[in-house]
Formats: structure tokens, C-alpha cells, sequence
């Protein structure tokens, strides 16, 4: 039982609250370089960098779970491959539910 | 009226997401133990870990814990599965769905439960179904079944039931809705949504998501003859009887499935209605 470090569900604008915490964030993958970052497109539409190498393939949608290392971006350290179909609207009212009202139930 | 109002939609929603019944929260003050009763009875609640690790335990009996003041038993939690440890008759593993992190144990009795684990690895994403558990004063999820997610909608989805769910029992206990008033707004006719008969069954859940066959499956399950049969009944009964071609009764038995309306007993090929046991 540890509720001491929580990925909290964030979007772009949420991350710049988090800086130094642990943050859980879904992008579309706009752009992979190959050496580290991978730009992508955050729940409430808004351009965020993933830092960090990804396991593998990524799919459209990806969820990473990390560090948030400024307000746009994140250093990854769990990569899950959400899937090409996700409706993104529904996790990004969860983001700010989850920060919002119901915050006590998350973090 | 603002909050009755509200609270309508709550057999909408027991009917998506699957066997809930929150008006049983509402006997919270019942002094029976319900931990005699069968887990089948019990409503299965979303919840996050977070919920769990800071539940209390209730205090007329240590077996029973209180989130957000009613008796949770039964619960259901959506995230990553970690530190898998096999051994010869159980599994255990941690779940971290990002708002803490609780141990888990599964039973490995069968084959079929052995599969079961099999697919579960470190890091990936599963569903859980079991029961609230305090052992050595620490408190953890007796599984009784491990889902790997596929659709990832349903990490979302988890949540936001989760918050319904917190929702429905927060102003169940300020009392704004008595157990009273609350079943009378679920029975009450100007709810569109329900069906007025006298089947406990349709009072409770709504079964307006459900695809005709859906409805006929879960139907035939509710019969008497089927619960009489401690098995549960077989898919090839159901399809003999229903006069369903049997593709269209797998696909029920999927959703049926995954809503967690009816649950496979001795194989997969028996079934049985969540809401009779």
C-alpha cells in the first residue's frame, strides 16, 4: 500500500503545475526523431515533448507516465501504446475532473 | 429536487458499467454482518487505490471497510500490474493505477486460472474484479478475476466511474436522498429509462445499452430454471433455447461479459447473471 507517489492524470495545461512530479499524460504522436524525443499533441490540444526512448513502435495514441520536467514536457518513463482509436476528449475531462472536484479520490 | 433530479441517472449508469447497485449502499447502518453473505450478493464498486488505502475499517465488524462511508466489499480497479510473484497455488502482484498503489492475490486452483495469470506481465494494463481483504493489517484485493485491458477507453472510462460512484454514495450520505426517497426515484415511472414491472431485476438495472440478444441472454439467465443450476448454464443451452444462432450468442456473452453482468463459472462455457448468484 503506497499512495506516496501518484502519476497525476494531466494535459498540457495542467503539466506546468506539476513541474518535479510524477505525471501521467496521453499525446498523439505528431513526430518521432529516433534520439529521444518524441513531439506530440496532449488531451486539451497543445504541443508537448516526451523525453525519453520508447520501448518500441508507437502507436497513435500513447500514454507515458514520468516526470514532469517543464511545462511542455515530460521525461518519460513508461511507455503503454494506447491504441490508433481513443477518444481523447473523455481523458482529457478526466485530467481535469481529476484535479478539480474528485481530486481527493487521485492524488 | 436538484439533487433527485441527479441522481436519476444513476440506473443509467448501473446499467453501462455493470453490476452496481448503489441503493445498497444505503444499508450501511444495517447491523447485519454482511460479510456472511455471499460475494455475489455484494455490489462490485469502482474504485481507485487511493480509495482503498484510505478506507476505514467499519467498526461493528473488522471485515468490512467504509469508502466514503459505505460498506465496500466487493471492487473493481483499473491499472498497471507490477512485482508478479508465481507460486504454486497463488499469484500475487501489485496494481498501480496511478493514485497508489495496493497488493493484489489470485488463487491459482485450475488450468483456467493459470491462463488467466499467464497473461499478466509486469507494466501492463489490466482490469481486476475482486474482494477487500485485511491481512496482517495490511489491506489487499482478493482477485477473483484479471481482465488485460485491450481497449484503452476503458482507463478513462474506470475513472470517471469511479467518480460517479464516489458521487452516488457522498450524497447518499448526506443524506440529501434517503434510502426512501432514493427508490422511489428509482422506480418512478417519469424515468423514461425504466421498464415498469415488477421484476426486481429491471428496477435495478437498465438494460436500454443492451442489444436485443444481449437482453435475451441475460433474460434467460435470470430465469429460475437457469439459477437453480449451480453451474450456471451452458452457451450451447442458451443458443438451443433462445433459438439464437450461437455467433450472435458469443457476442452477447462477450459484452454481457465485459459489462459485468454475467460471469463464466466452471469453464468458459457456462454462464451465470451477476445480479442472482
Amino acid at each position: 500500500m503506497d499512495t506516496s507517489n501518484p502519476a497525476v492524470f494531466v494535459n498540457a495545461e495542467l503539466l506546468r503545475m506539476y513541474v518535479g512530479r510524477r505525471v501521467r499524460a496521453v499525446i498523439q504522436v505528431l513526430k518521432s526523431d529516433g534520439g529521444g524525443t518524441v513531439t506530440g499533441k496532449s488531451t486539451d490540444e497543445q504541443q508537448l515533448v516526451i523525453k525519453g526512448h520508447p520501448p518500441g513502435p508507437l502507436s497513435t495514441f500513447v500514454e507515458v507516465i514520468g516526470i514532469a520536467d517543464s511545462n511542455q514536457s515530460i521525461l518519460a518513463e513508461i511507455w503503454t501504446n494506447f491504441g490508433d482509436n481513443l477518444d481523447t476528449a473523455s481523458y482529457n475531462q478526466v485530467c481535469q475532473l481529476a484535479n478539480g472536484d474528485y481530486k481527493h479520490l487521485f492524488i | 429536487m436538484f439533487s433527485s433530479s441527479q441522481f436519476e441517472s444513476a440506473p443509467a449508469f448501473t446499467g453501462g458499467g455493470g453490476g452496481f447497485n448503489y441503493s445498497q449502499s444505503t444499508q450501511s447502518a444495517d447491523p447485519v454482518p454482511t460479510s456472511a453473505k455471499s460475494r455475489d450478493t455484494q455490489p462490485m464498486v469502482p474504485v481507485t487505490a487511493k480509495q482503498i488505502i484510505e478506507a476505514s475499517q467499519s467498526t461493528d465488524d473488522k471485515s468490512n471497510f467504509l469508502v466514503d462511508g459505505a460498506i465496500v466489499s466487493n471492487v473493481k480497479l483499473v491499472g498497471m500490474a507490477f512485482d508478479k510473484a508465481e507460486r504454486v497455488t497463488d499469484v500475487s502482484f501489485v496494481i498501480d493505477d496511478g493514485t497508489g498503489r495496493i497488493g493484489c492475490n489470485r488463487w491459482v486452483n485450475e488450468a483456467v486460472d493459470r491462463k488467466e495469470v499467464e497473461g499478466l506481465s509486469d507494466g501492463t494494463y489490466v482490469r481486476i474484479h475482486g474482494h477487500l481483504k485485511s491481512f496482517h493489517g495490511n489491506k489487499q484485493v482478493v482477485v477473483f478475476a484479471i481482465r488485460p485491458v485491450t481497449d484503452y477507453n476503458e482507463i478513462a472510462n474506470h475513472f470517471l466511474e469511479c467518480i460517479y460512484a464516489h458521487s452516488c454514495n457522498a450524497r447518499l450520505q448526506t443524506g440529501v436522498l434517503t434510502p426512501a426517497s432514493s427508490s422511489s426515484t428509482l422506480s418512478t415511472p417519469s424515468n423514461g429509462n425504466q421498464k415498469a414491472t415488477s421484476n426486481q431485476f429491471s428496477q435495478e438495472y437498465n438494460l436500454d445499452g443492451l442489444n436485443n440478444i444481449d437482453k435475451l441472454v441475460i433474460e434467460y439467465l435470470e430465469r429460475p430454471s437457469s439459477t437453480v443450476q449451480e453451474k450456471g448454464v451452458h452457451r450451447d443451452e442458451i443458443a438451443t433455447q433462445l433459438k439464437v444462432p450461437m455467433a450472435k450468442i458469443l457476442e452477447a456473452i462477450e459484452s454481457l461479459e465485459s459489462e459485468g453482468l454475467i460471469y463464466s463459472t466452471i469453464d468458459e462455457y457456462h454462464y451465470k447473471s451477476t445480479s442472482t448468484g
